[in-house]
């Protein structure tokens, strides 16, 4: 980005950066009280003894956007130039889901669908 | 640096040049040395075992050395002969082609081939120190923590080091790839040797952590008193299984898929035809790499998976048919109607599609579950995965090895001893291994040292040592090609086929160790072939003449692989004669030295890389002049 060259910024291009900049602050305050406050539901929903089933479904859909936001907004992955990287660890992730659903079905539990 | 000092070097100076070297052709030729000889150790084993196998109840090998023979052969042959023969012409062309002054990360490449060839040298040693690995290239985990010595220790340590060294390599190649490509050199403008070597490091970069995983897991059980495939201890060894296969296959298209970059540049070039169906070809590429990744369990439909996951891995199996399907016609119709030149790469080429479909229609067969119970442990198994590999791979090996030649040696192979290593290669190939479908089919179980008269094995594995025997004398024409070759050395031009159609070949010979004086700017898929027909027959600059940056060369990755060949032997002897360790090797001499050897051996690795993160090196700059210099000098030569 701008930080590695030391060119002089014309005043438009000055105002232009730093309204993205205003904006991305915006959005990475956002995504953090987001994050807060799932992390708070989800202990209040334990607190306040949910049901069982309910709380376990909602806490690891809570995790998930958990990792989604994570990964976006504090990893960067939202940005340009990211395509490759995020290719890889999304097919990573699918390799590495297929592999522990595989190793917990036919080497632990065996077969499931009987 | 400039050629200059080169000459001046002595024979020493040699070798230090290329203990240091960072540039990627030196590191080339280094994986092809490298590799070659392992290539020989791997043949000699093969030659072995055909000897013990041609008669019935034959003595020539005892039962234990068989089966260090057939572990050696399997695993010298996969992991240190064909895939560094593949990076070493990975590392010749790949920057070459995408018009790149050397790969991203020079020292991790140099890291890479001294990783490997450090762990294949310890893997070896175990001839002398006590016996070779004895349990199959696979080394379950149910034989292998009983089998008794060191020696899967020495696999799973020399893997474990070489395995590291291919893992550095395949992220190299991804991100070169990825980020060093010419102006105008397009994915889609990518030659498919680039593309599949893409392809093949990617799946490198995703199939090697499991190996990893599993290797660490079986060092720590016979080295270090862990649990984890002792079954009276609570350990599963199906968990191995899984693991190797979840990179063994992967590891099968590691080799497969750049063997296919290979043919698709010289079917190309040899018809005088661009490829057909480029966009198809890459497409299937990546299907390939994709599903390669799905299928693993089809290595073992006989452990009792269960019917459903039988039938989804068969399934996920036959799919792979397809885009394999689809990268054959494209060849074939590459061909058709092109303006065919028979040389001998080409005719590798050739023989290679009809050799390859052989070995993948048997491989749809196996992925039937049901008949794969009949085939499963026979002959039949290792018919089908030596026509892929040696129909495939070796074929794309020995074909890239005439092709390429050139590019690394600036010298060209005899065509006429090429033609000779080819037929007897070609013929010894199929005379060895179409018999042993039958054999299979017969009844003959793989990995057993000997069987008896009277079973109708005899004639036909009488027929597949004569073949092997027609496959060594091919090899040796073509060691005696490559020393003919090497004494006369004939130098050649650019472009030394005259149809060479990707950048690479638009360089000089022997290529500058800058490789390109200005980057080059693409304007098309075969870029230099677009040049001829289009320009001047040049490549555009896509730069100004100026000064550039290249690397220094380091001995650093040289002390690393040392350090780390060091303490795989202080973890070898680690667990010798302790009264934790497993029965294999609790009743030998202690070692009270292995600790220190472990301790010095990952010191010194550790030391050396602080060394390297600490010491700025910021390489040096190579100055306009002397590629002003260079590019008259060409001048003159060319005319």
């Amino acid at each position: 980005m701008s930080e590695s060259s030391n060119e002089v910024m014309s005043d438009v291009k000055l105002r232009h950066v730093r309204r993205q900049r205003t904006k991305e602050m915006r959005m990475q305050l956002t995504s953090f009280g987001l994050m807060i406050f799932l992390t708070f539901t989800a202990f209040g929903m334990v607190a306040l003894d949910f049901n069982a089933t309910f709380i376990t479904g909602a806490v690891l859909l809570f995790a998930f956007i958990q990792v989604v936001l994570q990964f976006y907004y504090f990893m960067h992955m939202k940005d340009k130039g990211h395509d490759f990287a995020k290719l890889f660890m999304i097919v990573g992730m699918y390799f590495a889901i297929a592999f522990c659903v595989t190793f917990i079905y036919i080497v632990w539990i065996g077969a499931p669908i009987s | 640096m400039s050629t200059a000092t080169t000459q001046k070097r002595g024979f020493l100076g040699t070798i230090w040049e290329y203990m240091t070297t960072v540039d990627h052709k030196k590191i080339a030729i280094l994986y092809l040395i490298a590799g070659g000889f392992f290539f020989a150790l791997g043949g000699i084993e093969a030659m072995l075992i055909r000897i013990q196998l041609a008669v019935p109840n034959n003595d020539f090998l005892s039962a234990g050395l068989f089966n260090e023979v057939i572990t050696m052969h399997g695993t010298t042959m996969i992991f240190l002969a064909a895939m560094p023969l593949l990076f070493a012409f990975m590392n010749a062309t790949v920057p070459l082609q995408i018009g790149a002054r050397d790969v991203a990360f020079p020292f991790l490449n140099a890291l890479g081939v001294w990783l490997f060839i450090f762990g294949g040298i310890f893997l070896n040693l175990s001839w002398f120190l006590g016996g070779a690995p004895d349990a199959g290239w696979t080394s379950y985990a149910s034989l292998s923590i009983i089998s008794p010595g060191h020696g899967i220790d020495f696999y799973a340590v020399g893997l474990q080091i070489a395995g590291a060294g291919t893992l550095i390599s395949g992220i190299n190649f991804v991100t070169t790839i990825i980020t060093m490509r010419a102006p105008g050199m397009t994915y889609m403008r990518m030659p498919l040797m680039t593309w599949t070597t893409l392809i093949a490091s990617v799946l490198i970069v995703f199939a090697f952590p499991p190996l990893t995983v599993g290797l660490f897991l079986l060092i720590f059980d016979r080295m270090f008193g862990s649990n984890f495939f002792i079954v009276e201890a609570g350990g599963n060894t199906i968990i191995w299984e899984h693991l190797f296969w979840i990179f063994g296959h992967p590891e099968v298209y590691v080799l497969i898929l750049p063997a296919f970059g290979i043919f698709s540049e010289i079917f190309a070039t040899f018809a005088r035809k661009r490829l057909f169906g480029y966009s198809a070809m890459v497409f299937a590429t990546v299907l390939i790499g994709f599903f390669g990744f799905m299928v693993w369990a089809h290595h073992m439909f006989t452990v009792g998976l269960g019917p459903t996951a039988n039938a989804i891995f068969a399934l996920a199996t036959m799919a792979i048919a397809v885009p394999t399907g689809i990268k054959i016609f494209n060849w074939i119709f590459t061909i058709w109607g092109g303006s065919i030149e028979f040389t001998t790469p080409m005719m590798y080429a050739l023989a290679f599609i009809p050799s390859f479909v052989m070995g993948g229609v048997t491989g749809i067969m196996q992925a039937v579950a049901p008949a794969d119970y009949q085939y499963h442990d026979s002959y039949f198994i290792v018919a089908h995965f030596h026509y892929v590999i040696v129909g495939g791979v070796v074929f794309a090996l020995l074909a890239g090895l005439h092709y390429y030649w050139p590019l690394m040696f600036s010298t060209m192979l005899n065509e006429k001893l090429g033609k000779v290593t080819f037929w007897f290669f070609l013929l010894g190939f199929h005379c060895t291994f179409l018999i042993q479908h039958f054999l299979g089919l017969w009844g003959m179980p793989r990995r057993v040292f000997t069987y008896l008269d009277g079973q109708g094995y005899n004639a036909a594995n009488m027929i597949s040592t004569v073949g092997a025997f027609m496959m060594a004398f091919a090899v040796i024409v073509l060691l005696i090609n490559v020393v003919i070759t090497l004494v006369k050395n004939e130098k050649v031009g650019r472009d030394p086929w005259g149809d060479g159609r990707t950048l690479e070949w638009s360089l000089p010979l022997p290529v500058p160790y800058y490789n390109f004086a200005q980057t080059p700017l693409i304007r098309g898929l075969d870029a230099f072939w677009l040049e001829k027909k289009e320009g001047n027959g040049e490549m555009l600059p896509a730069e100004s003449l100026d000064d550039f940056h290249m690397p220094n060369n380091s001995i650093i990755p040289f002390i690393i692989s040392l350090g780390l060949f060091i303490a795989g032997f202080g973890s070898l002897y680690f667990a010798s004669g302790k009264d934790w360790a497993i029965d294999a090797v609790a009743n030998l001499p202690e070692r009270p030295w292995a600790i220190w050897l472990l301790v010095i051996g990952l010191a010194i690795t550790f030391i050396s890389m602080i060394v390297r993160s600490f010491k700025d090196d910021l390489g040096y700059y190579v100055k306009k002049e002397e590629l002003i210099k260079d590019l008259e000098e060409q001048e003159r030569g060319a005319k």
